[in-house]
């Protein structure tokens, strides 16, 4: 596992997510800053992980997973929710609507490269 | 004889009847005429057996030949069997009329006042039990009315109150609503700007914007703290949210108690040294297990070591031990601290409850409310000892699990 595809509108956490994922797990990220540019995008970087955010201008991260997942390429590509929006019945959707996982923000980011990696392994396992 | 309803009431009307009956009778004329050889004697009785509509027409020819007491009781005891077996008046006027024309028309012409006379008479009295079935229904149905009438205002009450509960029902779940989106809302404001806060800070001290001066690195560490606090109250606050509605999902292994709580110990070690703290491990029975989500204890245990090493003077230990009584397994924390204040001790599980507002301490002030929520999801007993300058215990039962092995003995 190396591709992560991070689907982000805040520049901010853009940066330090994307350190964190390329200091600590040394992965290949590339950063879109909207859902249409990461559906755009996905199919030439052949992305092993989504992360998605949630909340974004635009087409938002839920509305983003239905249009990944009608994707055949992607059907097997788990697609991690890394969102502020995490209260309990936000958090039963997000499951409900197949997300591989959940990463509430804020995360740590000495470990957010082992978490998604672990993520990972369980989809595949 | 009377016969007494269900509602208890007397049913009026029989003794009427029977009286009724008796000066009928009496007025009768006398027996005698013998009317186309048909013997007086034999009145026919009615039996359940017989159609009850043959019976009628034998008994009204022998009454209109012979008139007299017994063929208006047999009349009477028509009229009862006609009411037990459903027969309507109606259905009982149209046998009466379809034979007592004929009876009447073919009686010598000097008779047919009186056979017209007794087959009315024989008709009224057979209709005698209807109207003691009709008083006494028409008393029942206005109990039964007036029983209504009573059940109506209840139901209509009940109703009323159920409109008004179901009114401040939906009014309530729209402000629960409401307020859930709130709070999402606020915390998502909350959340993003410290992921990047976080964020930052922990990579900064990870080393990946290259080596900070003296000053540069203490106040890095001050910032870090302070944003790791902030992070902890948010995610605790998370936690305590999905445990009350349910939401999280426990893991259940059976986790041996000793080296679990070793290693609770050693994960609190850099935090001990950081207060002057030693936590030392104390008495611990040999293969003692139980069953549990050996994370969300460990989150216990984490929590109770921290308040255990926050309020203990430097250089006294906090001890860990646990013990097994009647299958219950308990593990305790025990500090040399100050005690809980006597007023504050009722509020100790309670949400963002803190003895006194420290900053220096940190914390959230859901670790307690917290630890209890796990440990009754688990089945256990969350609880604490304390004494003025002697410390407090914290401590936890759960129940004892034994291996499939140790349990056939």
């Amino acid at each position: 596992m190396k591709r992560i595809l991070l689907v982000e509108d805040d520049p901010d956490i853009q940066m330090v997510t994307s350190l964190a994922l390329g200091s600590f797990g040394r992965f290949a990220v590339k950063v879109c800053g909207s859902a249409r540019e990461a559906l755009e995008s996905a199919a030439a970087f052949k992305p092993d992980v989504i992360l998605l955010d949630v909340v974004m201008a635009g087409m938002d991260g839920i509305r983003a997973l239905r249009a990944f997942r009608r994707r055949p390429a992607f059907a097997d590509v788990p697609v991690i929710f890394m969102t502020a929006r995490v209260q309990p019945h936000e958090l039963e959707q997000y499951h409900d609507l197949g997300s591989a996982a959940v990463i509430a923000k804020p995360f740590d980011p000495a470990t957010l490269a082992e978490t998604v990696r672990a993520i990972w392994k369980r989809h595949h396992a | 004889m009377t016969t007494v309803a269900p509602a208890g009431r007397v049913l009026p009307g029989i003794r009427t009847a029977k009286v009724a009956l008796r000066r009928r009778a009496a007025s009768a004329p006398v027996a005698g005429r013998n009317w186309r050889g048909t013997s007086k004697e034999t009145v026919p009785v009615p039996t359940a057996a017989v159609d009850l509509k043959a019976s009628y027409w034998a008994a009204l020819i022998w009454y209109c030949k012979n008139g007299g007491e017994a063929g208006l009781l047999a009349a009477y005891e028509l009229g009862r069997q006609a009411v037990a077996s459903r027969v309507g008046m109606l259905e009982l006027a149209a046998w009466h009329e379809e034979l007592a024309t004929t009876v009447v028309e073919r009686a010598p012409a000097e008779s047919r006042p009186t056979v017209a006379r007794r087959a009315s008479e024989f008709f009224a009295e057979c209709l005698a039990p209807f109207e003691l079935t009709r008083s006494g229904f028409q008393q029942l149905n206005a109990t039964l009315h007036e029983l209504n009438g009573t059940l109506q205002d209840r139901l209509d009450a009940a109703l009323r109150d159920f409109e008004h509960a179901r009114g401040e029902l939906v009014q309530q779940l729209r402000v629960a609503d409401e307020k859930d989106e709130v709070i999402s809302i606020v915390s998502h404001e909350v959340r993003t700007p410290l992921t990047s806060i976080h964020g930052a800070l922990t990579l900064l001290m990870a080393g990946v914007g290259g080596e900070l001066n003296e000053r540069g690195q203490k106040l890095l560490d001050v910032a870090c703290r302070n944003s790791q606090r902030l992070v902890r109250f948010v995610s605790d606050g998370l936690d305590l949210k999905r445990m009350e509605s349910g939401t999280s999902a426990f893991d259940l292994r059976a986790v041996e108690v000793a080296p679990f709580l070793r290693q609770a110990i050693e994960a609190s070690r850099a935090y001990a040294l950081q207060w002057g703290v030693t936590v030392t491990l104390g008495r611990v029975p040999r293969r003692l297990h139980v069953r549990t989500d050996a994370d969300r204890l460990m989150q216990v245990m984490t929590n109770l070591l921290s308040n255990a090493i926050k309020f203990s003077p430097p250089g006294r230990p906090v001890v860990v031990e646990s013990s097994c009584r009647d299958r219950l397994v308990r593990i305790s924390v025990r500090d040399h601290g100050r005690g809980v204040p006597e007023s504050f001790r009722r509020h100790v599980f309670e949400k963002f409850a803190q003895a006194q507002p420290s900053s220096a301490r940190g914390g959230s002030g859901l670790g307690l409310s917290i630890s209890k929520a796990i440990v009754e999801r688990l089945g256990g007993r969350i609880g604490f000892r304390t004494a003025a300058g002697h410390g407090t215990t914290f401590f936890f039962d759960l129940p004892e699990w034994r291996p499939a092995r140790s349990r056939r003995k």
